[in-house]
C-alpha cells in the first residue's frame, strides 16, 4: 500500500461536503472522501446508511443537493454520466447492473462501447478469461441467467470500458464465495496495484478490508469513521467498531470466514 | 373463393403498410417509454404533404421519400420540444398519453383546417397487375410490399449487427447504464424519433396511395390496427409489429371481403381483445414492455 506521509498521492477521485438524495431531504450529508489514484477505497455501513446513493451522486444519479467532486483535480460535479464514462469512470450499480434484453454478448460490447472495434475485440478476449463461465452463455439474454451469472455478467460489463477510476456498489452480491473472492483478490486488488481507482462499497466488510487501502463507515447518511484498513483490521477496537458499525449480518461472516 | 384469393392478396399489401407503421410506432415506444398517439395524426399530416409533393407532379415514390424525411425531422423537433422537456419534469405516462392525444387532436384538426374536409387522392397509379399465386396486386402494392420487406430487412441489421443498434437496445433495455457506458442516450432517443417519424411518413404515403382516397380521418382510424398489430407482435418488438401488420391486414381484408368492409376496425380490434386474452405477452410471449426493442 502507497505512500503514508511524504509526497501526498494524486487524488484520483475526490468528495467534497457532498449532500444528496431523491427528493429535496439529504440522505446522505457533509461526506468528505478521496479516491487516490491506484488505490482501492471501501465504503461499509448498515442498510439504509446512503453507501449507494453516495456513488449514484458522484455519478450524477441521484439528486445533489451540495458538494463538489474533483476527477484528478478537474470540477467534474454535475457533469453527466456518459460524460464521466468518457473521463473512465466505470460503475457497477447495485441493481439493475446489465441490460436484460441484450445478450451477455452485446453486454459485454456495450460495455466497449467507447473504444475502437480492435480494443474491444482485444478486451473481450481478455475479459472472457477474467470470467471463463461466460464464455458458454454469451449468446443467451441476460434475463435467461442467474442471479450470479448476471453480477459476472455486470463486472464482466464494466471491465470492457477499462475504466481508470471504478465504482463499484456490493460486485460480489449473489457470488458463490469463491467467485467473491476472485473478484475481490484477483480483479479489484489487482486493478488497484495496476494503477486503477476503485471506490467499492462492500457488506462483507473483513474481506472488503482486506483488498482496500483505506475504509469510510458511513451510518444514516454520514462518515463516521475513516482509516487506512491495515489499521482498522489490525486494531481489535477499530476492527470491532467498523464491524459493528457495519453491523450486518454479511459482516459477521466476514469476520468469521 | 377467387374473392377470398383476392382478399389475401389485399390483406398482404394492406398488412405491408400496417407493419412500415406499427414498427415505427413500436420502435419510438420501446426506446422512449411513450405512447405517442399523435403517431395517427403525424400520418395524416404525411399523406397531405405527399398530396402537396404530388401536385408538384413528384411521382408518388419521391413524394413518399421526400415527406418521411420531412416527418422524421418533425417527429424529432415534438419529442425535444413537447414530450422530453414533460419527460424530464417527472411527467406520468398517462399524462404524457394525455398530451400526445391532445397534440394528434390539433394537428388533425391544423390539416382540415388548410386542406379542408373533402377527401383527396393522388390519382389513380397505373393499371398495370402482377399475379402471384392466383392473387392480383398492382404495381404500387408489389412497391409498398417491396418497401416494406428493405425497411424491415434494413432495422434488423441496424439493431443487431451495428453498435449503433446495440446502443439503441440497450437504452431501451436499462438507459442509466447505457449512459454510464457512454452512451448519449439523448441522440439514440432523437433517432428512435427521427426513424418512428420516417416510417410514420412513409407509411403515410404508403396508406394513401392503398387506399385511393382519403380525408383527415386517415391516420386517427389507421391508428387503431396498427396498435393492434404492435400490441399482436408484443409492444417493443419490431419483428412482432411486422408480423402482428400482416395478421391484422389478412383478417380485416378477408371479414373486409367475406362480410362487410365497414366491419375492418371493430374486427382489428376484435382481434386485438382476443389477443390479449390469450397471450396477454403478444404472439411471442415476450414481456410487454417498453424496455426492449427485440425479441
Ligand atoms: N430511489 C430512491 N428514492 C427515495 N429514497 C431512496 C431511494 N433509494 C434509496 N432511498 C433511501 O435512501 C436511504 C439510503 O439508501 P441507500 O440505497 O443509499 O442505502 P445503502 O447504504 O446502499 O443500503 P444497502 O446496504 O441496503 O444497499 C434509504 O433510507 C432509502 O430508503
Ligand atoms: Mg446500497
Amino acid at each position: 500500500m502507497s505512500s503514508a506521509d511524504g509526497a501526498a498521492p494524486r487524488i484520483a477521485l475526490a468528495v467534497r461536503a457532498l449532500a444528496a438524495g431523491y427528493g429535496d431531504q439529504p440522505v446522505v450529508e457533509g461526506v468528505d472522501l478521496d479516491v487516490p489514484l491506484g488505490q482501492v477505497v471501501a465504503v461499509a455501513g448498515p442498510n439504509g446508511a446512503g453507501k449507494s446513493t453516495l456513488l449514484k451522486a458522484i455519478l450524477g444519479i441521484a439528486r445533489l443537493l451540495g458538494g463538489r467532486i474533483t476527477l484528478d483535480g478537474a470540477d467534474v460535479t454535475r457533469l453527466p454520466l456518459q460524460k464521466l464514462a468518457r473521463l473512465g469512470v466505470g460503475y457497477v450499480p447495485q441493481l439493475d447492473d446489465v441490460f436484460d434484453a441484450l445478450r451477455v454478448r452485446e453486454n459485454l460490447e456495450m460495455g466497449g462501447y467507447l473504444c475502437t472495434r480492435r480494443e474491444r475485440a482485444q478486451r473481450f478476449d481478455r475479459t472472457l478469461t477474467v470470467f471463463p463461465q461466460l464464455t458458454p452463455l454469451l449468446e443467451r439474454y441476460v434475463e435467461t441467467l442467474s442471479g450470479g451469472q448476471r453480477k459476472m455478467t455486470a463486472i464482466a460489463r464494466v471491465l470492457m470500458l477499462d475504466p481508470k477510476i471504478l465504482v463499484l456498489d456490493e460486485p460480489t452480491a449473489g457470488l458463490s464465495p469463491e467467485l467473491s473472492r476472485m473478484v475481490l483478490h484477483e480483479q479489484v486488488r489487482v486493478l488497484g496495484d495496476l494503477g486503477t481507482s476503485v471506490l467499492l462499497v462492500e457488506q462483507k466488510a473483513v474481506a472488503a478490508l482486506e483488498v482496500s487501502d483505506w475504509a469510510y463507515l458511513m451510518v444514516r447518511g454520514r462518515v463516521v469513521m475513516s482509516a487506512p484498513a491495515a489499521t482498522i483490521l489490525a486494531d481489535p477496537s477499530m476492527r470491532e467498531v467498523f464491524l459493528g458499525g457495519a453491523g450486518t449480518a454479511a459482516a459477521v461472516e466476514g469476520a468469521s470466514r | 373463393m377467387s374473392l377470398f384469393v383476392d382478399a389475401v392478396g389485399f390483406g398482404i399489401a394492406s398488412g405491408a403498410v400496417i407493419a412500415l407503421g406499427a414498427v415505427g410506432f413500436t420502435v419510438q415506444f420501446g426506446i422512449s417509454n411513450v405512447l405517442n398517439i399523435t403517431y395517427g395524426a403525424l400520418m395524416t399530416l404525411a399523406a397531405y404533404l405527399g398530396l402537396v409533393l404530388v401536385g408538384w407532379h413528384l411521382s408518388v415514390w419521391l413524394a413518399l421519400v421526400v415527406v418521411a424525411v420531412v416527418i422524421g425531422g418533425i417527429s424529432v423537433a415534438f419529442n425535444r420540444a413537447l414530450v422530453s422537456p414533460l419527460v424530464q419534469r417527472g411527467a406520468s405516462p398517462f399524462g404524457l398519453i394525455v398530451v400526445t392525444v391532445a397534440a394528434g387532436i390539433v394537428l388533425q384538426y391544423v390539416v382540415t383546417a388548410i386542406a379542408g374536409p373533402q377527401a383527396q387522392t393522388y390519382g389513380e397509379q397505373g393499371n398495370s397487375s402482377i399475379g402471384v399465386l392466383g392473387m392480383t396486386f398492382s404495381v404500387a402494392q408489389v412497391t409498398i410490399i417491396a418497401i416494406t420487406v428493405v425497411v424491415m430487412l434494413a432495422l434488423h441489421l441496424l439493431l443487431t449487427r451495428t453498435q449503433l443498434g446495440r446502443a439503441m437496445r440497450a437504452t431501451a433495455s436499462n438507459r442509466t447504464l447505457a449512459r454510464s457506458c457512454g452512451i448519449a442516450t439523448d441522440r439514440v432517443s432523437d433517432l428512435a424519433w427521427l426513424l418512428s417519424g420516417m416510417l410514420c411518413g412513409a407509411a403515410g404515403v404508403a396508406l394513401a396511395i392503398t387506399v385511393v382516397s382519403f380525408d383527415f380521418t386517415l391516420g386517427a382510424t389507421f391508428l387503431i390496427p396498427m396498435i393492434a398489430a404492435a400490441v399482436l407482435g408484443g409492444v417493443g418488438q419490431p419483428y412482432g409489429a411486422m408480423l402482428g401488420g400482416l395478421v391484422v391486414g389478412l383478417v380485416t381484408q378477408i371479414t373486409g371481403a367475406l362480410w362487410d368492409p365497414s366491419y375492418q376496425d371493430v374486427v382489428a380490434l376484435g382481434v386485438l381483445i382476443v389477443m390479449l386474452l390469450v397471450r396477454p405477452r403478444g404472439l411471442f410471449g415476450a414481456a410487454w414492455s417498453a424496455r426492449r426493442l427485440l425479441a
